[in-house]
């Protein structure tokens, strides 16, 4: 067995491990009333939980294993610069684009935050390690900037949207997995609208209004609230109306993906982190912020891709 | 033309340490301090976190603008928190009512309402400490960290050369960037485009920004040839990299993770078994119990 996969089994024997641990050990006992971290797991399920820790284990390893060959994994001196240029790029537009230097204005609570087409775009240009350095460590030092400290685990899931975006790499029927991506997108969109169309009462925890100074205050508007079906139609209309040019139509079809995985990530966390409800976290967090990243994926990252691809024709790399 | 950060050599408790010792440190602060929601929990944090303002030796005039916008948010979004009761929601059931606001006029038949209650109060007050010394201990980082030093920190951080050096690259880009994103806007002004005045419906607006977006990214990715050129011609990621610059870490280093370490794992232990939870004192609720 070569270093690398026997690197890889132990990362993720160290996971297995650390999950057995919190769900048979720690997860055992009640939390206590008011506890911050509640780790307690219901042990009558306890196993048919755990066997879902295995299988997602055995997923990340199963797609690690079957396209590991691929060079879409490869860390190279090109990727190492546009890892750092990526991530440089997504700081400096979040830290300029979160109302410290321009302040662009909200839409109905729809906040204006382009600087994610950074990871998006970067993620598909050049690969899945890329776009995970690029959101990763662009939201890390974005944030550090602005000056609103870190939270990794929204790095993680900035991270995670450049992740995917790269994934198209690994398919060779591009056509066909793009098809496949819009199914998942869809159903994953129609669930969380869902969950905002049963909980209109959440506040927006993520809209900043920079005219009244208002910020995590003001319950989710309707635009705010079904934004993430706009985006999804947009994307949908993108993947569509640019059939001919596969570049365009999966650059934003992978990059939606990305959007609605790292975020979901990052929402779901808070559950844990800052003990929020499943709907404080979809509608207050995840909607208002993967709703206008849609837009974005729809109408920035097409236009790096035409860009980027007439300086590759010059270039001839 | 690489642009630097402000970063000079002070006489400071930051620069005394080694880098890595101190980003280990910065790391083990962070997350001990998102393990608490109590403000008798979180004081120790913020003095600790004027102790490093007050010693790194970073001048105010150098600070000023960036202090003044995270405080000034921090403060604001505190006491806007205060004043809707909203974000602590989570954290609270009961709220204990002070003093009650009614405007004398409605509009459209809501009369707006403050309520001024304990539950609120010690909120804001536990989030200004909080998010406050989470902000002013990450702005110090990059005005006391020599840029000459940040691949080999990453690199005895336990990343490999490529990431290390991805790091190294990253923080060196950030101000270059931001100066060329500025000559952009400029650039863009003197053709008479205006991007505080961005109008028009969500599609219109969100298009408008290309001319921004595009150029400074683009440019960015062709600029990197000659970087990459430059590092494949020195034969990067061949073999194992050298560093021109050598950290040690001493004694004075070592107590200083192991004191992250100890913060750290006091914190999760003590928020396990449900210590730091919001708290609010116990004769204020008395004495305004209804």
């Amino acid at each position: 067995m070569d270093k690398k996969l026997t690197n890889v089994l132990i990362f993720l024997g160290v996971i297995l491990v650390f999950f057995a641990v919190v769900m048979f050990v720690i997860g055992k006992g009640e939390a206590k009333e008011g506890a911050l971290l509640n780790f307690s797991v219901d042990q009558a399920t306890v196993v048919l939980r755990f066997v879902f820790v295995i299988i997602g284990l055995l997923i990340a390893f199963a797609a690690y294993y079957f396209t590991k060959e691929n060079a879409a994994w490869e860390v190279g001196t090109r990727q190492v610069v546009w890892m750092a240029i990526g991530a440089a790029l997504y700081a400096v537009f979040s830290w300029l684009f979160n109302g410290t230097v321009f302040v662009v204005p909200s839409l109905s609570q729809v906040a204006l935050r382009p600087a994610i087409a950074i990871p998006m775009f970067f993620g598909y240009a050049f690969g899945p390690v890329v776009g995970f350095f690029s959101g990763a460590v662009g939201n890390m030092f974005g944030d550090a900037l602005t000056g609103f400290g870190l939270s990794p685990q929204w790095s993680i899931g900035n991270g995670l949207i450049g992740l995917v975006a790269g994934m198209a790499m690994l398919f060779k029927d591009r056509k066909q997995s793009m098809n496949t991506i819009l199914y998942i997108s869809g159903a994953l969109v129609a669930l969380t609208a869902l969950l905002f169309f049963l909980n209109r009462n959440q506040p927006n925890m993520l809209f900043f209004d920079p005219a009244n100074n208002i910020f995590g205050d003001s319950t989710i508007s309707i635009f705010a609230g079904i934004s993430i079906v706009v985006g999804f139609v947009l994307v949908a209309a993108v993947r569509f109306g640019f059939a001919s040019n596969e570049d365009i139509a999966a650059a934003v079809t992978w990059g939606m993906l990305g959007n609605i995985i790292g975020l979901l990530f990052a929402s779901l966390s808070d559950i844990w982190i800052d003990g929020f409800s499943l709907p404080a976290a979809i509608v207050g967090e995840f909607l208002p912020a993967a709703g206008p990243n849609l837009i974005f994926a729809a109408i920035l990252v097409p236009l790096l891709v035409v860009a980027y691809a007439a300086v590759q024709r010059q270039s001839g790399r | 033309m690489l642009v630097a950060w402000k970063y000079r050599k002070r006489r400071s408790i930051i620069q005394w340490f080694d880098p890595r010792a101190w980003l280990i440190f910065y790391a083990c602060f962070l997350f001990s301090t998102l393990a608490f929601w109590d403000v008798r929990f979180l004081l120790p944090f913020f003095i600790l976190t004027l102790i490093v303002l007050f010693t790194s030796g970073v001048k105010w005039r150098e600070i000023r603008r960036a202090f003044l916008f995270i405080i000034g948010f921090v403060f604001f979004f505190s006491f806007f928190t205060f004043l809707t009761g909203r974000g602590g929601a989570e954290l609270y059931k009961q709220e204990h009512l002070i003093r009650e606001f009614k405007t004398s006029f409605s509009i459209f038949g809501w009369t707006p309402v403050l309520k001024i209650t304990v539950e609120r109060a010690f909120y804001a007050v536990s989030q200004f400490v909080r998010v406050g010394s989470i902000a002013i201990m990450t702005i110090l980082i990059p005005y006391s960290l020599n840029p000459a030093l940040y691949g080999i920190t990453f690199k005895g951080l336990g990343l490999s050369d490529k990431f290390a050096y991805a790091m190294d690259l990253t923080m060196r880009f950030i101000p270059t960037f931001g100066r060329d994103f500025q000559l952009t806007v400029d650039a863009q002004r003197a053709r008479g485009y205006e991007l505080e005045r961005i109008s028009g419906g969500l599609i219109q607006q969100v298009r408008k920004l290309g001319p921004i977006i595009v150029p400074v990214t683009i440019h960015a990715i062709i600029g990197s040839e000659d970087i990459i050129d430059a590092m494949d011609l020195r034969a990067f990621g061949i073999g194992p990299r050298t560093w021109i610059d050598v950290l040690n870490r001493d004694l004075k280093d070592r107590i200083l993770i192991w004191f992250g370490v100890l913060i750290l794992a006091t914190s999760f232990v003590l928020s396990l078994f449900g210590y730091g939870k919001f708290w609010v004192p116990d004769i204020l609720i008395r004495l305004f119990q209804k």
